[in-house]
């Protein structure tokens, strides 16, 4: 008889070790953080049709400054646009593409790489400001 | 499908090319190559025939290829070989790839040109020590661009390739003239002058070359070289940019070759709601008592903008 009510008292509390040692299982995603690039960026690299031009063509002088969604050019050289406008992110968490609304044109888009390189945060951008055949790429690296 | 006992092998070799020396833009470029196959061991392959063209013709879409031969029963077919298809015994490189690293680019001098590579629709199987003879023949439409062009033409199979020199045939014909429309492209000649990309608009950054060495020239000894241009819109106004300067001297890189890097829409300050037609220009020394213009002489190097 009491070893029949052990077994039973037993039997409950490994049912309720069982049912209340189990944490109900976390489900929601780390959510990626909102990319920031506020700040005056230059150019490192330029690349025209795969062709290295950094040093060939003066791009020193060129920068691009992101305040909020707006953006603004200083010392212009061939770019996605030519004057100052907002900007999106296709998605602010992951971004693929860049938009670039110039005031009072048209909107031209961009797919972008957003790599760290020597622990700085790069843009790798891509356009066409002439013949479509021809293809730049700079690299854009934040000055401050 | 009949068994087709057509020979590839060991020895392919390119006879002979049928090509005219000239032909208008526009018209259709028919070629035909006499190729010699011998072998001395069976094998299983496709035929490949590949041809070196100008990119602006964009031959992959537009040109055919076909062939008969002495042991085949009618004209034969051939399709593009896909790009990124590798090639045999390329390691991973494909046709395009491959054919460019090993035979080059025919002479052409201009940057613009591409290899197209055809396979036989059919494989064919071959036995040994046989010789075959087959005849290809090459259509492909040309555009109206006014061109001198270094054609080539390379016969291989699906099996080895251009793994040794005696698995494939090779055969540069000479320079075709295409006289069509627009300025000469002369992807055969050294130049003094040539502009990178071949085509551009006037905010891209075009790169003007002088190669002082390839002609007799009045600047040929010239230590600093001078960029003399005028821009003219499509309106017809014309914006000189003809002083001797930091800005307009060129970058020597030695061997009597020199460039300047330009975005013309900043270079000649041209107003919004402008835009470049082409450039004249010539190159000068120092003081600007020596120009040069096209072939050396008095007349201007012509650039005109366009994306064709």
């Amino acid at each position: 008889m009491i070893k029949k009510i052990a077994i039973a008292v037993l039997g409950l509390l490994l049912a309720a070790f069982v049912l209340y040692s189990c944490e109900k299982e976390q489900t929601t995603l780390p959510t990626e953080p909102i990319k920031e690039i506020d700040g005056t960026w230059k150019i490192v690299s330029a690349l025209r049709n795969g062709t290295d031009m950094t040093n060939r063509f003066d791009f020193s002088r060129f920068r691009i400054t992101f305040s909020g969604n707006a953006y603004t050019v200083t010392n212009p050289v061939p770019f996605i646009q030519e004057g100052a406008g907002t900007w999106t992110f296709d998605d602010p968490g992951y971004p693929f593409k860049m938009n670039f609304q110039e005031n009072g044109g048209a909107a031209k888009s961009s797919e972008i790489q957003y790599p760290v390189r020597n622990g700085k945060r790069n843009i790798v951008i891509s356009f066409s400001p002439g013949c479509a055949a021809n293809t730049y790429q700079y690299t854009l690296e934040k000055e401050n | 499908m009949m068994l087709l006992v057509f020979v590839m092998g060991c020895s392919m070799t390119i006879e002979n090319v049928i090509q005219p020396d000239t032909i208008n833009g526009g018209e259709t470029l028919v070629s035909t190559l006499y190729v010699k196959l011998t072998t001395n061991t069976e094998q299983t392959s496709k035929f490949m025939i590949a041809i070196l063209v100008p990119k602006m013709w964009n031959a992959r879409e537009h040109a055919t290829i076909t062939f008969t031969s002495d042991i085949t029963s009618g004209p034969q077919k051939m399709t593009a070989i896909p790009v990124g298809t590798p090639a045999p015994q390329a390691d991973g490189l494909d046709w395009p790839a491959k054919l460019a690293a090993t035979i080059g680019n025919g002479g052409n001098l201009i940057n613009d040109w591409e290899w197209v590579a055809y396979y036989s629709d059919a494989d064919y199987k071959v036995v040994g020590n046989v010789e075959v003879n087959a005849v290809v023949t090459v259509s492909i439409p040309t555009t109206e661009d006014n061109i001198s062009f270094k054609m080539g033409y390379v016969a291989a199979n699906s099996t080895d390739g251009l793994s040794g020199t005696d698995y494939y045939g090779s055969y540069f014909p000479g320079c075709l003239r295409v006289v069509g429309t627009g300025d000469l492209i002369d992807f055969c000649n050294p130049q003094l002058s040539s502009i990178e990309p071949r085509t551009s608009l006037d905010n891209d950054i075009i790169t003007i070359n002088f190669d002082a060495g390839v002609i007799a020239n009045p600047l040929a000894n010239a230590s600093d070289i001078y960029l003399c241009a005028s821009a003219i819109t499509t309106d017809g106004e014309t914006i000189d940019a003809c002083a001797a300067t930091e800005k307009t001297k060129l970058t020597s890189l030695g061997a009597g070759r020199f460039r300047i890097e330009c975005w013309p829409r900043d270079y000649f300050a041209v107003p919004a709601g402008k835009t470049l037609q082409r450039l004249e220009y010539f190159f000068t020394n120092a003081d600007g008592s020596i120009k040069v213009g096209y072939g050396g002489g008095i007349s201007p190097f012509i650039y005109t903008f366009n994306c064709k």
